[in-house]
């Protein structure tokens, strides 16, 4: 082997704002996603805790109630079709995927380019609401109709908003596939591929499959709303459990848009820092193939309370079940690939394990969702709150900074302070707590969701998560500077700091334009076969 | 196929080329149909629900002629008609639930 001689890398070579915002690298429009996402993230974050200030005493203190259900709704829209749709595979699904497959970029470069483009146009479209029209939508983010179809707020603007996401969503997961189909280096074929990839692919087809129903179910409400043809209002002919039907053929398969990237994530983190082989590759990868498949029969438990009739109430309850088998399976082989590795304890392995016990908690409260007895008792309630905010938060927002974590030497070529990274995550962490658990308790006694207001015996719990959310916005702050002072001040890092042998640790960090300057080595016994790799 | 870090396909893509009279006589089929459906929707008047379900019958029809002709599917290769047959897999299940939904009520 001959060194060759070092290309400049990604982030030297063209300057100037449009060298990036017109690039057609994906690591740089990987980079694009992250400044936006991060961005929106903090917007949506300040709303979430303004609400949390709001609920603090009983009573109103802050806010109009119908203010306080424009935030809600703002804070949602934002929060799922922003940030965690988008979040994984955008960021570090563009940047990382063409590297773990050892090729120089996606199959569609420019489609790539132009789904940022319509990602932006679509927050132009989320944040317009805030000054067009009769302010932001305040049907929650659900755009539930008939309330949807005639609430005077903005809810046409917010609905195009989402509509132009979800081509921005479609267009990234037909990028995906393609590029796993075609452009895998040679010799990886596809159970030699990274877990990280087969997280991906999994999401890709859910992203390519449901996200145009929602798209149409979307443009439904607009023609309503501006045409009057009756689809879901009763008063005009329509019917109003036909439009939860449809939003949630979509909406529950998201779920996995959002979860399924976060086990990928999960996948590579543990094996690099208990430096052994993955336990399961097969199972871990089927079973992502297996949730995204199930995943598309259970839409039905959010209706269980909303006049859907008894039989299919019964099917969906059942069906739902199912998703929990290769979801367990998944954290079964986790675990077990710690169990005797030599492990590291760096912040991405905390993310990771965070990632394993805010999911479970989020999965089995997910099971008394999907109980339909039990449902009828939490629908509706903070407990539901608690749930998401667990899987969606917990989970896949935990797995999306461990990534960060994991490959932020990488991507910038530099090293962040652990022991401020550890100290961070910590506070994050126990905020997290004490901001969602006591919604899970004050839930279960009957504290409705969506409301400025609540009786006097919720204050304490109530008390406890707006503490909770002031700790956890110190943490988040705290870690967002910690690596921003390394991205300034950071210390080199070397190719491969955490001694992981997926390809993309083959490159130097940062990688060169075109990714590698020779073809990387597939390890032919799996990505994730470590004992060649303990010579390096 | 796989693919050495370049966007270009290795392998020559072969490309089926259909003949006019084929597509023509194909496009005569959708015509037809049109018609069909036309004739339906005013004869069938005693029955909405029947009228409706043969409409939907025939616009199906169609469209799985355009998908195989017009759109190339009947030459390419298995992987993608699999594709296809889940997409419809899964539209039929969401019509049966909503069915049952709707007649359990
Ligand atoms: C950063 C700190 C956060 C805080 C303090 C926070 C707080 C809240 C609160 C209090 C509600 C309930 C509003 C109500 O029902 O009256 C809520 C709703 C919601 N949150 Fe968050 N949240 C945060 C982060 C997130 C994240 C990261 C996500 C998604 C990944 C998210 C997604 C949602 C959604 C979808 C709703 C439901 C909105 C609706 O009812 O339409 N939140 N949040
Ligand atoms: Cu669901």
């Amino acid at each position: 082997m001959t060194t060759t001689i070092a290309q400049p890398s990604y982030l030297e070579g063209k300057k100037g704002l449009f060298s990036w915002i017109f690039t057609l690298d994906h690591k740089r429009i990987a980079l694009l996603y992250l400044y936006a996402i991060i961005a929106f993230f903090l917007v949506g974050m300040t709303l979430g805790l303004l609400m949390r200030l709001e609920l603090l005493n009983p009573g109103k203190d802050l806010v109009e109630p119908t203010t306080y259900n424009q935030i809600f709704t703002l804070h949602g829209v934002i929060m799922i079709f922003l940030f965690i749709i988008p979040s994984i595979p955008a960021v570090f699904g563009n940047f990382f995927l063409p590297l773990m497959l050892g090729t120089d970029d996606v199959a569609f470069p420019k489609l790539n380019l132009l789904s940022w483009w319509l990602y932006v146009l679509g927050a132009v479209f989320a944040l317009a609401t805030l000054v067009f029209g009769d302010g932001p939508a305040d049907t929650g983010w659900t755009f539930y109709a008939p309330y949807s179809v005639k609430t005077g707020t903005n809810v046409t603007m917010a609905v195009m908003a989402a509509f132009i996401l979800g081509f921005s969503s479609i267009l990234t997961g037909l990028n995906f596939i393609v590029t796993i189909h075609r452009l895998r280096t040679p010799g990886m074929g596809f159970n030699q591929m990274p877990l990280f990839a087969w997280g991906l692919y999994a999401t890709s087809w859910i992203q390519l499959l449901a996200t145009p129903v929602i798209g149409i179910t979307l443009l439904m409400i607009v023609a309503e709303r501006v045409f009057g043809i009756g689809l879901f209002d009763p008063s005009i002919g329509g019917d109003p459990v036909l439009y939860q039907h449809m939003f949630w053929i979509y909406s529950h398969p998201a779920v996995y848009i959002m979860a399924l990237p976060a086990m990928g994530i999960v996948s590579e983190i543990i094996p690099t820092f208990a430096q052994r082989t993955i336990f399961g590759y097969k199972a871990i990868a089927y079973s992502s193939m297996a949730i995204a498949f199930i995943g598309y029969f259970v839409w039905g438990h959010h209706m269980f309370t909303s006049g859907m009739s008894g039989p299919a109430a019964i099917i969906f309850s059942v069906l739902t079940f199912l998703v929990a088998i290769p979801t367990a399976i998944k954290v079964f082989n986790w675990v077990a690939t710690l169990y005797k590795g030599s492990i590291d304890v760096k912040p991405p392995l905390l993310y990771a394990l965070a990632f394993i016990f805010n999911f479970l908690i989020g999965g089995l409260t997910g099971l008394v969702n999907g109980a339909l007895a039990a449902d009828i008792h939490v629908h509706d309630t903070y407990f539901v709150v608690g749930h998401f905010h667990y899987v969606m938060f917990g989970g896949t927002g935990f797995a999306f900074f461990g990534a960060l974590h994991y490959w932020f030497p990488k991507i910038y070529g530099k090293l962040y302070n652990i022991r401020m990274a550890n100290i961070s995550f910590a506070i994050f962490f126990i905020g997290f707590q004490l901001l969602y658990f006591p919604m899970l308790v004050v839930g279960l006694m009957g504290m409705p969701r969506r409301y400025y207001d609540y009786l006097p015996q919720f204050h304490v719990p109530n008390v406890v998560s707006t503490v909770g959310s002031w700790i956890l916005a110190t943490g988040i702050l705290m870690m967002i500077a910690n690596l921003m002072v390394a991205y300034w001040k950071g210390k080199k890092a070397r190719k491969n700091p955490w001694h992981g042998i997926t390809l993309e640790w083959q490159t130097s960090s940062p990688p060169p334009l075109h990714n590698f300057d020779k073809m990387p080595e597939v390890n032919e016994k799996g990505p994730y076969h470590y004992k060649n790799a303990m010579d390096q | 196929m796989e693919n050495i870090n370049t966007h270009t396909p290795q392998v020559a893509v072969s490309q089926h080329i259909s003949s006019y009279k084929l597509l023509f006589t194909v496009f005569a089929g959708l015509i037809l149909l049109t018609i069909l459906t036309v004739l339906v929707s005013t004869t069938f008047t005693f029955s909405v629900s029947l009228a409706v379900a043969l409409a939907l019958m025939i616009a199906s029809t169609k469209a799985l002629l355009v998908a195989y002709y017009f759109m190339h599917l009947k030459y390419e290769p298995r992987f993608y008609k699999w594709m296809v047959i889940v997409v419809l897999a899964l539209f039929t299940f969401f019509v049966i639930m909503l069915t049952i939904d709707y007649f359990t009520r």
